[in-house]
């Protein structure tokens, strides 16, 4: 299933593509013109003019057929109660029993909470981990290495996690041998381990991709700035408070925002590890739309459900980056 | 507050050599400038005393205490960096305030200062712009306002008037030689312009390809050149230096022939500066290529064989061009050297 959040995020160049549509008529002018002498090439105006639309084309295509049409079939979708092909008109009653859903809240809940903390977790592991390791040439060489987590198959990590603490107990083996715990931790028997089975996974797999990011821009921060903070006195720790880590600001905000929609969508290691047990604790919005649409086949329900999620989404999201960005200048 | 010596001072960058074999000692109090062409090494030199760049051989001694292993937070120096690194996130109040807090000055006392600073740098009404809203003439005065509002053991300034316009120019640097004059913080300098190099300088170092050349008072340097190198960069315009050849009291080249000591002998070069020469005579017999009056003196331009030769002539004087004209030069203020390009000095 596609979340209207990817349609977001993917319609947005489609925009600024658009905007810039006479670029390459222009370049293909110039070229004619700044050619010496050989007869210019001619080409037909009207194929002329359809040129840049025929460049932009399967782009297009692609982003209208994967996301624009999914998008606007879950909001027309919405608005009916849907029992497989029988649809019938309900306007906005989806929405109106949604807002009443405790399920759909606790969801919601459970997103934000496990969103946050795990997002306060990577981002301040990745930030503590990019200052002790920017300046060190090895860093610079294997930066790949780190991006590892993220390469694997979401899926293939979802069930990695779910052996390590469900099936093949490998981590209460460790506690165990550490002399930590007594026996078996039932991870999935209370709230709050079973809400840091997820984080856990997720912190492992994302916390790289923001690292890179963060190294990334702390190396290409002036040198020189550093050189001078060092001069005036400051040490290490202050240099990177006062000065890299406000100068990063922007960088962090972006980072943090795409990460941020990323982990509203939450959805494998929920759908792997817990299947939102127990009791709904670690049910995600993802899951309970999943849930909703294929196991009980509501699907105007589901979408509306989605439709609201998107419009959430987009609404923090466009909050923080304008703020972030606007309070950065002056 | 501190003298700075340093020994046999050498940074090389694999095979290429930065800076080579540098030995000086600046004293105490002293206004040391750093003369030279772009790449000759000046910027590493004062890296390396600022303790952000690793020498490669040789000794820093800073107020007699080896500071080769000292790093650079702790060796109390205050520099002006070429590329100004202001803080990009903080206002220019912040920007100048930042050392004051890092150093631990007490908070009462950091308006008074900073603003004292500004003022001198003529940036008071800015202080609370980004440097981002600042022009590059003002970037740099805010880089120096920073540098000066504490009072380390050694200023380290590299070109720091280097984007102001000629009036700004000139106010700066009686401000600078003013402050350093009242703070007494031994100071190196580093600058292009050989006007500020003559008026602020106590004693001038001038470098070429990572090595020092001469090392002397603004006066030593300008009368008292050691090589070809030195006597053709400082001056503006510099020494004529004429490639001929002497013997027995002559030297001759080309449409020029001068009195010269005996021991002068063989292929030498003999330098003359334009102002020691004067229209009329025989020293020179050459054509008018150009006249260049500037304002309160006129350049003339002879072409003898295939040489040129600049001449600081009479205010008023103008010719056309092609015209014979005769030189002469003040006997007294040739320079002679060798093969090598070093000086060939008086009687041996
Ligand atoms: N990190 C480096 N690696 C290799 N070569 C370097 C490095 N830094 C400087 N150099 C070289 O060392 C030489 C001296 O550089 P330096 O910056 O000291 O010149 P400078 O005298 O300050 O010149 P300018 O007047 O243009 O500022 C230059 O030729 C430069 O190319
Ligand atoms: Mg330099």
């Amino acid at each position: 299933m596609s979340h209207p959040v990817f349609m977001w995020a993917a319609a947005r160049p489609c925009r600024s593509d658009r905007m810039r549509t006479d670029a390459p008529s222009v370049l293909v002018e110039g070229v004619a013109k700044a050619a010496p002498k050989p007869a210019p090439r001619r080409r037909s105006p009207a194929l002329r003019r359809a040129f840049p639309y025929l460049l932009l084309a399967p782009a297009l295509a692609y982003l209208l057929v994967i996301t624009l049409y999914p998008g606007l079939f879950a909001i027309y979708q919405s608005l009916f109660v849907v029992k497989f092909l029988n649809w019938t008109w309900a306007g906005f009653d989806n929405y109106t029993t949604i807002l009443q859903d405790r399920e759909f809240w606790a969801a919601l809940a459970n997103t934000a909470l496990i969103g946050a903390i795990s997002l306060a977790l990577q981002t301040g592991i990745a930030l503590a981990i990019a200052y002790f390791a920017y300046r060190d040439p090895l860093i610079r060489g294997w930066r790949i290495v780190y991006l590892m987590p993220m390469l694997f198959m979401p899926s293939a990590v979802a069930f990695i996690w779910k052996l390590a603490f469900n099936d093949g107990r490998v981590i209460s083996d460790l506690l165990g041998r550490l002399g930590l715990i007594e026996g078996n931790v039932d991870w999935l028997g209370s709230i709050w381990l079973s809400r840091m089975t997820l984080i856990v996974a997720d912190v492992w797999q994302w916390t790289p991709f923001l690292f890179i990011i963060f190294v990334a821009a702390l190396q290409g921060q002036d040198q020189e700035i550093e050189e001078a903070a060092r001069l005036d006195g400051a040490s290490w720790p202050k240099i990177f408070w006062n000065i890299s880590l406000p100068m990063m600001r922007p960088v962090i905000v972006v980072a943090v925002t795409l990460r941020g929609i990323d982990i509203t969508t939450m959805f494998t290691n929920v759908f792997v590890m817990t299947q939102g047990t127990p009791g709904g604790a670690t049910e995600t919005m993802s899951y309970f739309i999943y849930r909703q649409g294929f196991r009980m086949f509501n699907f105007g329900y589901a979408s509306a459900a989605s439709v609201l999620m998107l419009i959430l989404t987009v609404i923090i999201a466009q909050t923080v980056v304008k703020r972030a960005f606007h309070s950065g200048k002056t | 507050m501190a003298s700075i010596h340093l020994q046999n001072l050498e940074k090389r960058y694999g095979a290429f050599v930065g800076v080579q074999n540098m030995s000086l000692e600046i004293a105490d109090e002293e206004f040391l400038v750093l003369l030279g062409p772009s790449g000759c090494g000046k910027t590493t030199t004062m890296r390396m005393i600022a303790g952000l760049e690793v020498p490669t051989d040789g000794k820093i001694v800073i107020g007699g205490e080896e500071v080769n292993e000292v790093d650079a937070r702790d060796r109390d120096v205050a520099m002006v960096f070429q590329g100004y690194a202001l803080y990009p996130n903080m206002s220019i109040y912040e920007n100048i305030r930042f050392p004051l807090r890092m150093r631990k000055i007490p908070a009462s006392e950091h308006d008074a200062r900073i603003r004292q600073a500004a003022d001198m740098v003529e940036l008071g009404a800015f202080l609370d712009r980004k440097p981002g809203a600042l022009s590059g003439g003002q970037r740099q005065r805010a880089a120096l306002a920073r540098a000066v509002v504490r009072q380390p053991q050694v200023f380290l300034m590299d070109e720091p008037l280097s984007n102001l316009d000629a009036k700004l120019r000139q106010s700066m640097r009686v401000q600078i030689k003013h402050m350093q004059r009242q703070l007494k913080v031994t100071t190196v300098y580093v600058t292009h312009d050989q006007i500020e190099a003559m008026t602020l300088a106590d004693r001038i170092v001038i470098m070429n390809k990572g090595a020092i050349q001469q090392v002397g008072t603004p006066d030593q340097i300008y009368s008292d050149p050691a090589n070809t190198f030195v006597a053709g960069f400082i001056g503006s315009p510099p020494m004529n230096l004429i490639e001929g050849t002497a013997q027995n009291g002559r030297f001759t080249a080309p449409g020029v022939s001068a009195p010269c000591l005996d021991h002068v002998r063989g292929k030498v070069t003999l330098g003359v500066r334009p102002e020691d020469c004067q229209v009329g005579g025989d020293n020179v017999q050459g054509m008018v290529y150009g006249v260049e009056p500037t304002g309160d003196t006129t350049y003339l331009t002879v072409r003898a064989g295939e040489k040129m030769i600049e001449v600081k002539a009479a205010r008023d004087y103008r010719s056309d061009i092609d015209q014979p004209v005769g030189i002469t030069f003040d006997p007294a203020h040739l320079y002679f050297f060798g093969e090598d390009g070093q000086r060939i000095r008086g009687a041996a």
